[in-house]
């Protein structure tokens, strides 16, 4: 049986989504130079998650990493090349990510009222609604029964 | 937010149409992270984009850093022009090729290794030129560097900024006192044509206080010489800040360009906030440890203790190849100052790079144009190596190239911005590297 926890959150970047979390323990950026713009797939210096593709999914990190242009490659793959994630979760999301997110028009939200680290694993599947920017925002998280919640 | 009389003209179109739609942008964002004014901006630093009618080429997104259709909207309108008449002055990062030497082979955007090689593809080369051109009419100075602070202008204390450029935005804020975040590369493009950016993050007092202490021992200061020393130390202290503004005690009293580069280099790698304090510096906000605090210092505050061994630490860390074997030995990330260009030119002064190696020495316009005149570049090229300007070897698809390549650099911040694709990467003092070029074999003695 599935369980399903509803978290609140504030919005960053205004926006509904939906998607397979995927979760990295690392400070994580959206430059074509650790999420490859063509593809999606991840390739960062020393990050676990190498090789995973982010297309489709709901992406929880802590905050930001590396380059300034992860906003423009957060932007590029969300809108250009469409293999962007649908919305991003952090503990803080960075003023580089709030810009990307906003011109790739994905929703961001932080601020939860738990750790999204701790709270979301890779594979649960995460909804986001986030209406309007600096107002509440709610992360809907499902996990099927052989790891519950 | 709160507008004046100026930027609510322009956003109300008198002031055209780019404008009305720059700060739009602008406007939106601001309200996005709480800003409640805008503020005028000395110095703008952004990326040249590549200009492409079909966005569906299959190499484009390859190449694209992600920025580039952001500016079909200003490319499509007619005297679209930055907003420099303010005196704001906007400039260009480096990029991925040095346009007058595109089909010269033995450089990055066209060389070859063993069985394989690459050359950056022609319709993308045309692409940038065109992107180049487009910007240049515009008024964007083509400074294509990652020194334009230290060659072209250098803003004032105080003065507001918006750099894309991590490490320039690091260096005016910990050696200038001019303010930048590490801006998003949307907004500059948005904030090159309005001069305006809302006052946010670094460009307001209470975000540029330390939050913790980092305090080098006697050994560190008085042996960083080499740049991979200050590179290191950069790594090492934005490791022990935790991703913090650190202030930083007991750094020497003189500090030389390069090092402050190579230490300012560390942030985009390392650091989110672009601010080191050091403690005892001229500017004001960083003369005390209660300046940096912004008052009293906590009585709880964390201090850390940075040793020899962290740097040397750090050294090995970042030295992770497999095996000795050496491909490519790349200085300039970020571009040589002129100082590092005369060492290296020193250092290899009549020997020879290995037929098996390529030596790249990459630096900002003036710095190549001065070690033309001046003999370096000549002395460079004679023993095998390339020397060229305006480029960006971050920027470089490394992930296109063979994994059996080795790579060694004294830069911290290329090997993060390159190190997760799959080759060896060696980290060294100049005269290893040097060394490490002329035999094919990296053996580090610094430490």
């Amino acid at each position: 049986m599935e369980q399903v926890k509803v978290m609140k959150g504030i919005a960053r970047a205004k926006g509904r989504a939906s998607g397979e979390a995927l979760v990295s323990e690392m400070r994580f950026g959206w430059g074509y130079n650790t999420v490859a713009n063509e593809s999606g797939i991840i390739g960062a210096y020393e990050n676990p998650l190498n090789g995973q593709c982010v297309k489709g999914r709901i992406v929880v990190y802590p905050t930001v990493s590396g380059t300034t242009l992860g906003s423009v490659g957060l932007y590029y793959k969300c809108q250009v090349s469409k293999v962007g994630p649908t919305g991003i979760i952090c503990r803080n999301v960075h003023d580089i990510d709030i810009a990307g997110a906003i011109a790739g028009e994905i929703p961001a939200v932080d601020c939860l009222d738990g750790d999204p680290l701790q709270e979301i694993r890779t594979g649960d599947l995460v909804e986001i609604r986030a209406d309007e920017v600096g107002k509440e925002a709610t992360v809907t998280i499902t996990r099927k029964a052989a790891n519950p919640l | 937010m709160k507008l004046d009389r100026t930027q609510q003209e322009m956003l109300d179109g008198k002031h055209g149409e780019v404008r009305r739609f720059a700060l739009e942008k602008l406007v939106d964002f601001g309200n996005a992270v709480g800003a409640e004014e805008m503020v005028p901006l000395s110095f703008v630093l952004n990326v040249c984009p590549i200009e492409m009618k079909d966005r569906s080429h299959p190499d484009l997104s390859t190449f694209d850093m992600g920025h580039s259709p952001l500016y079909d909207k200003f490319i499509e309108i007619k005297d679209a022009r930055v907003a420099d008449e303010s005196k704001t002055i906007c400039l260009n990062d480096p990029y991925l090729v040095q346009i007058d030497k595109y089909e010269e082979p033995g450089y990055p955007w066209n060389f070859s290794w063993g069985d394989g090689s690459y050359k950056l593809p022609k319709d993308i080369y045309d692409g940038y030129v065109r992107g180049h051109d487009a910007l240049k009419k515009h008024g964007w100075v083509m400074s294509q560097s990652c020194n334009s602070h230290l060659t072209t202008r250098t803003p004032r204390y105080g003065e507001y900024c918006a750099s894309s450029e991590s490490s320039v935005a690091a260096y005016l804020n910990t050696f200038v006192g001019a303010r930048s975040n590490r801006e998003s590369t949307v907004n500059t493009v948005y904030a090159g044509y309005t001069g305006y950016l809302p006052k946010y993050g670094m460009l307001l007092d209470e975000n540029r206080r330390a939050k913790v202490i980092v305090e080098l021992t006697d050994e560190v200061k008085e042996k960083m010489t080499d740049p991979a020393d200050w590179a290191a130390l950069g790594a090492v202290i934005a490791e022990k800040g935790g991703n913090r503004i650190p202030a930083v005690v007991n750094m020497p009293e003189l500090l030389s360009p390069t090092a402050g580069k190579c230490l300012s280099g560390c942030v985009s790698a390392g650091m989110n906030d672009p601010m080191l304090h050091i403690i005892g510096s001229g500017l004001p906000e960083s003369r005390t440890l209660e300046a940096a605090f912004g008052g009293k210092v906590p009585k709880d505050v964390e201090r850390q203790i940075v040793t020899l061994d962290d740097v040397r630490d750090y050294y090995r860390k970042l030295d992770s190849a497999k095996s000795d074997k050496v491909d490519i030995v790349v200085f300039g990330c970020p571009h040589l100052t002129y100082d590092e260009v005369r060492q290296i030119a020193r250092l290899v002064e009549g020997r020879k790079v290995s037929p098996n190696v390529h030596m790249w020495v990459q630096t900002d316009t003036p710095s190549y144009q001065m070690a033309q005149h001046n003999g370096e570049a000549k002395i460079i090229e004679d023993a095998g190596g390339k020397i060229y300007h305006s480029t960006c070897m971050g920027m470089n698809p490394v992930r296109t190239w063979s994994h059996d390549l080795n790579i060694a650099t004294n830069s911290f911040k290329y090997v993060k911005l390159g190190g997760g694709f799959g080759q060896g990467w060696h980290f060294g003092a100049v005269p290893d590297l040097i060394d490490a070029a002329v035999t094919g074999r990296f053996v580090s003695t610094r430490w």
